[in-house]
């Protein structure tokens, strides 16, 4: 119920450890008696329960158990394993050992405990039966008798077993031996098995094959054995391409691959990521080379739980080697009613590339997050395409200035004479002098990027422009025009920002001082 | 007593009982004065001294098979393990059960204990010579060994039969309930192992010794818990701490659980197979690692399990079967499985040779084996486990008796304790148990063998004798 670091959790260990070390005052044991519903101490019953589910008697009694003996000298540390063992959820299936089990592992030095084996025996009786018979087939006294005599004839003599002593030389072999086989068994489990996909012979041979690698590649991602199943993965390539080998191997080699990409173990994949364990990314990229495109959807799934941004980070660029292989389904990321899957799902296909995602990415473009709208606008952007600028040009009008920077940014990356037709008509807008300095001046910067001349003649030609009514506005599309100049890097702009340099308007100097010096510095 | 002065203590503990042994090997060698003996003897006395500051007193006892200082368990380290061993036989031998050592000792002391020591040896009553000898000296005591016995615990062979048979038992169930699609009790096989392997460190001789029956019904299911047996046993000589023991034991129960795919008519035929039937015969390995996959979810031990059951028939060299495409190294459990395997079947009379073989023709056989079909160093370590005349060797004496080898001797290989069956005119006893170190009053052995002979050829039922 507590971490071990818990102050309940501790206190609880502290007071048991001191009424048994008050107990060890006067006594050298503490032997319990166990019964199916009862404990007794000193014959007298110190518990008792009828109960078939909550019952600390029969929870001993039903694996054997039938007294344990605390000894004085038990240490903190044995007392705590002790109620740790019989604190277990010996319920889940995963729990391969019972109580007496547990109990011999940890070897106690002061519990001792005396167990039933008759829970052992399968059969009632057996021992009495195997031995009654054996006993019954008991020789005759001739035989016997001559083999007595048989032992005067010169027929056999002392085999010449020599028992060689062992040496400290043996002791080091076998050290170095004990080192070698310490190692993890699960490289050693594909070698046999793939040994047995040559050498089966029947369908079935194979379909138990296939799950037995499914088993093994489980057990060796759920312990982040990742390199070990990459290197299976490459051998199950090169068996599944190899046409000497036949139809069934190569089959069930490219299932192998397929399973390897199962929710399952990606999930366990992704467990293991969140946990925190140092796992190069190049190893997780090896693995990832080898999946095929069924691994995309679990991945996503994978995504949308993982907890940590570097596991997140793994995955992201694990969908991005995957989801070449498979766009659509890649696609369907972009439902995910997380906003942050949807984003990272964007993410991934602008990483990949591939045009054929604008159709799916342009449905996100309303998305009701602002992040995932910058998110979509930036990879049109990058994508371009068409429907794209119509999309990109309703984001011009969004309400929230970061979506509509953000698309200015996209017009910026797509460069098309479309593109910059589009932007150079937002000038045209009425209300396009009243947006605020910064969002002008963004304007510009991007349209400095086509550097031609339709470009540089309409930066000068705003530059050039006084007006008597809203001067101050346009002292500001102005000031923007010299700093788009600058940008554009074209020194023919110098004699006309030289001319304002000097201007009355503090603005409309400082930008036209910064251009000159951008144009002059190169 | 804080954990760190507990490992500090450990490690001294460890030192002072393998530093004990060595001078006593050295002192059965040389002469006490030689500088060898001294030198080691003065290592000894500087570490019961180190010790005895902080414990004032230090109290060496044995156990079992257990060493324990000041009640504290002694682990056994493998780099010590020849000597540890030793040491316990020593100590057995002498009846001796603890070594007290109440102040700092001088190496006159230690001396004074090693000459007690070795003039005990062809004592009749080797305790009572060592405690007499040492009552002039102060600091150190002894006292005589106690026999173990839990309050109500069966006596040992009884116990040791228990855990036999419901091993068996519980391999025979276990085969049945794969052959009816049924769920097996992992637990439960790893209850029955570990009490095997408790058996085997307290009563190695007694469990040893079942498997040396040969003459069961269901071969199968004895063949299973004898490599079980046997591998565990090899395994403890080897040093592997307990887990790994119960690990060993369990794969090697299973090692041929593939069997079970094996046509009946075909396992039980009594002629030689044909080339077809061996064919299926040597499938088994792959059956076996199908069975065990199936068995549960893949764990350690499935696949460890799984490992043993595919090798213990690739050999050492890899000339066995199955072949392999890639080569393959045989794993360390593997090559002790099929050492234990390889005995216990050509031992036996209900393998593919039909022919069963005396334990010692067996080991001869094996021995020609070594470096090819079996792993060497694992054979030396074998051959020292089972002794040049294992447990059911059937003997003539030089005192024209005729006996069983009841018990090996690690110290004296050629000389195990025998169950004399026929005395020197022939008539047939039962009970005697004579050990063949003994010496008589002109300190010449009282009993030597002089030849063996197959127990098989004159259907000895050696269950009679040791069951």
């Amino acid at each position: 119920m507590y971490p071990t670091n818990n102050p309940i959790y501790i206190n609880t260990l502290d007071d048991n450890f001191a009424k048994l070390r008050d107990f060890f005052y006067d006594h050298d044991k503490l032997t319990l008696k166990i019964r199916q519903n009862d404990i007794l101490y000193d014959a007298e019953q110190v518990y008792f329960s009828t109960d078939k589910e909550d019952n600390l008697a029969l929870f001993f009694f039903k694996d054997g158990l039938r007294e344990i003996t605390f000894s004085k000298g038990l240490t903190y540390e044995e007392m705590e394993d002790f109620l740790r063992i019989i604190s277990l959820d010996f319920n889940r299936e995963v729990l391969d050992d019972d109580l007496v089990t547990l109990f011999w592992e940890k070897d106690f030095q002061n519990i001792d405990y005396v167990v039933d084996d008759v829970v052992l025996s399968d059969e009632e009786n057996y021992e009495e039966r195997a031995v009654e018979e054996i006993k019954e087939k008991g020789p005759s006294e001739d035989n016997l008798q001559k083999a007595y005599e048989d032992a005067f004839r010169d027929e056999e003599e002392i085999k010449d077993v020599s028992i060689v002593p062992l040496a400290d030389r043996d002791l080091q072999s076998l050290v170095v031996e004990l080192e070698r086989d310490s190692l993890d068994k699960i490289g050693k489990l594909f070698d046999i098995l793939f040994e047995m996909l040559f050498m089966s012979e029947k369908n079935s041979d194979y379909d138990d094959l296939a799950d037995f690698f499914m088993g093994a590649v489980e057990y060796a991602v759920g312990r982040g054995e990742i390199t070990m199943v990459t290197d299976l993965l490459a051998r199950a390539k090169a068996a599944a391409d190899n046409k000497n080998y036949s139809d069934e191997i190569r089959n069930c080699a490219t299932r192998i691959i397929y399973l390897s990409g199962s929710e399952t173990v990606i999930n366990l994949l992704g467990e293991i990521l969140d946990t925190g364990q140092e796992l190069e990314e190049k190893i997780i990229e090896d693995f990832i080379r080898y999946l095929d495109r069924n691994a995309i959807a679990p991945f996503m799934k994978v995504l949308g739980e993982l907890r940590s941004i570097h596991a997140r980070k793994i995955v992201i660029d694990a969908l991005v080697v995957l989801g070449t292989k498979d766009i659509m389904t890649l696609a369907k990321g972009l439902s995910d009613s997380r906003w942050y899957v949807v984003r990272n799902i964007i993410y991934i296909l602008r990483k990949i590339g591939d045009k054929r995602a604008v159709d799916h990415l342009l449905k996100t473009v309303k998305h009701g997050d602002v992040r995932v709208k910058k998110e979509v606008i930036r990879a049109l952007g990058e994508l371009g395409g068409s429907g794209v600028l119509q999309a990109l040009r309703e984001c011009l009008e969004d309400p929230d200035i970061q979506v509509r920077s953000a698309a200015l940014k996209a017009f910026g990356n797509i460069g098309s004479e479309a593109a910059k037709k589009i932007l150079l008509g937002r000038f045209l807008d009425k209300n396009f002098k009243d947006k605020h300095f910064d969002e002008k001046k963004e304007y510009f910067e991007v349209l400095a990027r086509w550097k031609d001349k339709e470009i540089f003649d309409y930066f000068v030609a705003t530059l050039k422009t006084r007006t008597f009514l809203g001067r101050a506005k346009n002292v500001e599309n102005r000031s923007c025009a010299a700093y788009g100049l600058g940008l554009t890097g074209n020194k023919e702009a110098l004699p006309f920002l030289n001319k304002y340099k000097n201007d009355s308007n503090k603005l409309l100097r400082e930008y036209c001082f910064s251009a000159i010096k951008r144009l002059e510095s190169g | 007593m804080d954990n760190r002065e507990d490992v500090e203590i450990g490690r001294v503990a460890k030192e002072l009982i393998n530093q004990l042994s060595v001078v006593l090997r050295t002192a059965q060698i040389h002469d006490p004065n030689n500088i060898a003996v001294v030198s080691v003897i003065d290592k000894m006395t500087a570490l019961v001294n180190h010790l005895i500051v902080s414990e004032r007193v230090i109290a060496l006892e044995l156990r079992g098979e257990y060493f324990y200082i000041n009640e504290l368990r002694v682990r056994y380290a493998l780099e010590h393990l020849l000597n540890f061993d030793f040491l316990v036989r020593e100590f057995k031998k002498r009846e001796l059960g603890s070594i007290v050592f109440k102040d700092k000792i001088s190496p006159e002391d230690i001396k004074v204990f090693i000459k007690a020591f070795i003039s005990s040896t062809f004592s009749s009553k080797p305790f009572d010579v060592i405690d007499e000898k040492l009552s002039v000296v102060k600091t150190i005591t002894v006292d005589r060994l106690k026999k173990i016995v839990d309050e109500g615990a069966l006596e040992p062979r009884k116990m040791v039969k228990k855990a036999y048979f419901n091993a068996v038992s519980y391999t025979r169930g276990v085969i049945n309930k794969i052959q009816s699609g049924e769920k097996v009790n992992i637990k439960k096989a790893k209850r029955v192992v570990e009490t095997m392997v408790d058996q085997i460190l307290e009563q190695e001789q007694l469990l040893l010794g079942m498997t040396a029956i040969k003459d069961y019904d269901e071969y199968t299911y004895h063949h299973s818990v004898n490599v079980s047996v046997l591998s565990i046993a090899l395994g403890q000589h080897l040093g592997l701490n307990r887990k790994m023991l119960t690990e060993l034991g369990m794969v090697a129960l299973f090692h041929d659980i593939g069997k079970m795919e094996i046509p009946y008519d075909i396992l039980n035929k009594p002629t030689n197979f044909t080339d077809e039937e061996w064919k299926i015969i040597r499938k088994h390995p792959v059956w076996g690692v199908r069975a065990l996959l199936k068995l549960k979810k893949l764990d350690t031990l499935t696949i460890k399990s799984a490992i043993v059951a595919f090798e213990h028939h690739m050999h050492f060299d890899l000339s066995g079967y199955p072949r392999t495409v890639k080569g393959l190294e045989l794993d360390f459990f593997s090559k002790i499985v099929c050492l234990a395997d390889q005995y216990d079947a050509m031992t036996s009379s209900r393998v593919y040779s039909r022919i069963p073989m005396s334990p010692d023709k067996a080991l001869s056989i094996m021995m020609e084996r070594a470096g090819k079909e079996l792993d060497p160093l694992l054979f030396k370590f074998f051959t020292n486990m089972v002794g040049v005349f294992p447990i059911g060797t059937l003997v003539m004496l030089n005192t024209k008796e005729l006996g069983l080898v009841y018990e090996s001797n690690q110290l004296f290989a050629a000389r195990p304790r025998v169950m004399l069956i026929m005395d020197t005119h022939g008539n047939r006893i039962k009970g005697h148990v004579a050990d063949l170190t003994e010496k008589d009053a002109r300190d010449q052995y009282i009993r030597t063998i002089v030849r063996t002979m197959d127990p098989n050829k004159y259907k000895i039922n050696l269950a009679e004798y040791l069951l």
